[in-house]
């Protein structure tokens, strides 16, 4: 489901909420690293490169607001990474949060994992909307009466309170990775998890902090004969034995737990043989695989590279089954991506509930919708310009060569700091997130 | 000739981020510095397809066909052309005056060079005769296993230099330097940043009397190929490789001595 241009039953996206300053001078620290909806989509959490995770919850849907579905508000926020110091390698670890996940939901309490370079936290998030008023035992402010002055009985009562929200770190799941973790993935056991460095991958179960399982490691004996890195790594939505993982070789590699413990020999092996003709330095860098997603039906594989996204049907493993250009008018320019380094920029992809399109971030703020179906894509900007309520957001295109048109942009003109690397798309609905620097925006699409 | 200037921006390029990554926070990140490294071997082995496209169309001259092999891929992508390679040629005199002044080391790994590649490179030298220096400079650059030969008697704790692939590629591609060599240099020698495009550290050959501001095209590609087609020296400030670390610091201190500040303060983290 895309917006079109107009016209027909196409429906078109909509400004609906920006979070984050204003201000041009943007503190490094509130740059958002991970945005992520959780299975029902009511909350909405993201971290940052100061280790704070945020959680947005959505506003019960009320009868006099017929224009716009609920709007998420500010739920919840903590500091879940701190700066870090490994004395032994003299290294800081940096407090980034690299990946939210959420767990599904078993009670009142919502949980997540969250991820910086090295360690992983489960989080809890409750509320506490009642207090306990009147105990026997104590006094008001908590101490505890002199048992001789007790002459009655009496039960506390329980008192409506503002509502407090809580979170609490509940595991801590440390020292299983030397190298950066990329990609956490709960598993659909609900019961372990995956996490992904650039060499090995570990299984863990949600409840046992001191110990994990390796599942892949391709570490090499020797270093220097090191030829690729784990960029990414997901379970299977259904299949909890199943999981893959991508490679900065542009490769992918499907593993099934039950075959081995250690996953080193994949089961399946997804690569697109290289087009000769398009060799260039930097061949080996924007094929690197910065993001691998199952789709919700399990039957599908998106992974991004620099240039393109791909859709791998599991069932095929020499080619994609759909490629979509990004922003194929970069490929010119890749001597000057690398010189200022946004060559390396991870950019994420994500699907959408049915599993009927597709989006991805590009730069100057723009990010790009593919609909599977109608093969139609269109390019959208997330600017402070267009962030009128329910303003329908313009399609934006690039000018590649040539005159260029009205409304369009050269490629010169765009904004390489501006870039888009996390979205995320409702797990149900058409409400999708996209952080752009330190802002989070919220587009939705237009109810008739 | 522009694939050489556009090859050895990229080399400077590449090696002024490996350097930055060092001291970025966070550590040492894998992923990207394996990219910037194959990057680096990239415009290196153009770099040095460059030398041989020159060599051998000079060779061209004399005789019929051609010794050099350079891979077909290369080819493809980089095909020489006439100009370049004479323009390569005349870059090569000035060189050759600034080879004349370097200090005694590298004269005498040039003539272990020589002696070294004497039977394997008979063909080479047969046909390189009217030109000398040419042949000295493409020995050197493009033939690492002689160079680190010299590197034992500086650094005790890298033996085991000339291995078996000291066997001088004749395709220009030199791109199996022994192993054990690129751990120490990889650490040492670093890059400063672009603006100075001619600035090296120096390699272990030249740091006796070489300016490291001195760009000399063949330390350069020395340079690249001891540390561009391994990842060892990336790493030694990460916890992964900590044998590199040993050898390093030995070689390290026996580097600081003479290299001067620049490289120094390179080299000193």
């Amino acid at each position: 489901m895309m917006a079109g241009a107009g016209g027909g039953n196409d429906f078109q996206w909509c400004f609906s909420q920006v979070k984050g300053a204003v201000d041009e001078d943007v503190a490094e620290a509130d740059i958002i690293s991970t945005v992520e909806f959780n299975y029902s989509g009511e909350l909405l959490a993201t971290g940052d490169k100061g280790g704070r995770v945020v959680i947005f919850q959505r506003e019960q849907e009320s009868k006099n607001r017929l224009l716009s579905r609920g709007e998420y508000n500010v739920y919840s926020t903590f500091q879940s990474h701190e700066p870090e110091f490994d004395y032994l390698k003299s290294l800081e670890i940096e407090e980034k949060i690299n990946k939210i996940r959420w767990l599904p939901q078993q009670n009142a309490a919502h949980f997540l994992l969250s991820a910086n370079d090295k360690t992983i936290k489960l989080w809890k998030i409750s509320e506490r909307d009642k207090r306990a008023d009147g105990y026997n035992l104590k006094d008001e402010d908590g101490r505890l009466r002199d048992p001789f002055r007790i002459t009655t009985l009496r039960v506390p009562v329980l008192m409506p309170m503002d509502l407090m929200v809580e979170a609490s770190p509940r595991r801590i799941f440390a020292n299983a990775h030397t190298y950066h973790i990329n990609s956490i993935s709960v598993n659909s056991d609900y019961e372990t998890y995956l996490s992904a460095d650039d060499l090995r991958i570990n299984l863990w179960h949600l409840e046992i902090t001191d110990r994990s399982f390796n599942i892949v490691d391709i570490k090499p004996a020797n270093m220097e004969e090191l030829t690729e890195v784990i960029t990414a790594a997901e379970c299977h939505p259904h299949q909890c034995n199943v999981f893959v993982y991508s490679s900065s070789k542009g490769t992918i590699r499907l593993c099934d737990m039950r075959a081995a413990a250690l996953c080193d020999r994949h089961s399946k092996f997804f690569e697109e043989p290289e087009d000769p003709s398009s060799r260039s330095f930097f061949s080996e860098i924007i094929s690197s695989i910065s993001d691998v997603k199952f789709s919700h039906s399990g039957r599908y594989m998106m992974t991004r590279d620099y240039l393109s996204v791909k859709v791998w049907d599991l069932n095929m493993e020499n080619r994609p089954v759909e490629t979509y250009q990004v922003h194929e008018y970069l490929r010119s320019k890749l001597c000057s991506l690398y010189e200022n380094d946004c060559i390396f920029d991870k950019f994420e992809c994500c699907w959408n509930g049915s599993d009927s399109a597709i989006m991805t971030g590009s730069y100057n703020n723009f990010f790009r919708m593919f609909d599977r179906n109608t093969r139609r894509d269109i390019t959208l900007e997330a600017s402070r310009e267009n962030s009128k309520p329910r303003a329908i957001l313009k399609p934006r295109k690039v000018c590649t060569g040539g005159k260029r048109k009205k409304d369009e942009i050269s490629v010169d003109s765009l904004d390489f700091n501006k870039k888009i690397l996390h979205t995320a798309w409702h797990p149900k609905e058409n409400v999708i997130a996209v952080a752009a620097t330190n802002n989070l925006y919220i587009f939705q699409d237009k109810m008739n | 000739m522009e694939y050489k200037v556009e090859a050895h921006r990229i080399m400077s390029i590449s090696l002024g981020k490996i350097y930055n990554s060092r001291v970025q926070r966070g550590g040492i990140k894998l992923h990207k510095n394996l990219l910037v490294s194959l990057v680096l071997r990239s415009a290196r082995q153009v770099y040095l397809s460059e030398y041989y496209s020159g060599a051998c169309l000079n060779a061209q001259n004399e005789r019929e066909g051609n010794e050099w092999d350079i891979t077909d891929s290369e080819r493809e992508k980089f095909p020489p052309s006439a100009t370049e390679c004479d323009r390569v040629e005349s870059t090569e005199e000035p060189q050759q005056s600034e080879q004349s002044e370097k200090g005694r080391d590298y004269r005498e790994n040039d003539d272990e060079v020589k002696s070294d590649q004497a039977d394997s490179t008979s063909t080479l030298q047969q046909e390189q005769n009217q030109n000398s220096s040419l042949d000295s400079v493409a020995k050197v650059s493009s033939e690492t296993p002689p160079e680190t030969s010299n590197e034992p008697k500086e650094s005790p704790s890298d033996s085991a230099v000339a291995e078996s692939d000291s066997t001088p590629e004749a395709n220009g591609e030199s791109h199996q330097p022994p192993k054990t060599q690129r751990k120490r240099s990889a650490e040492e020698s670093e890059s400063g940043d672009s603006p100075q495009k001619r600035t090296k550290v120096a390699s272990s050959n030249a740091e006796e009397s070489e300016e490291a501001e001195e760009m000399d095209t063949s330390n350069v590609s020395n340079l690249i190929t001891i540390f561009g087609s391994s990842f060892s020296g990336l790493l030694s400030k990460d916890g992964a490789k900590p044998e590199a670390e040993d050898s390093g610091q030995i070689c390290c201190d026996q580097m600081l001595k003479n290299l001067n500040p620049w490289s120094t303060a390179i080299v000193a983290f």
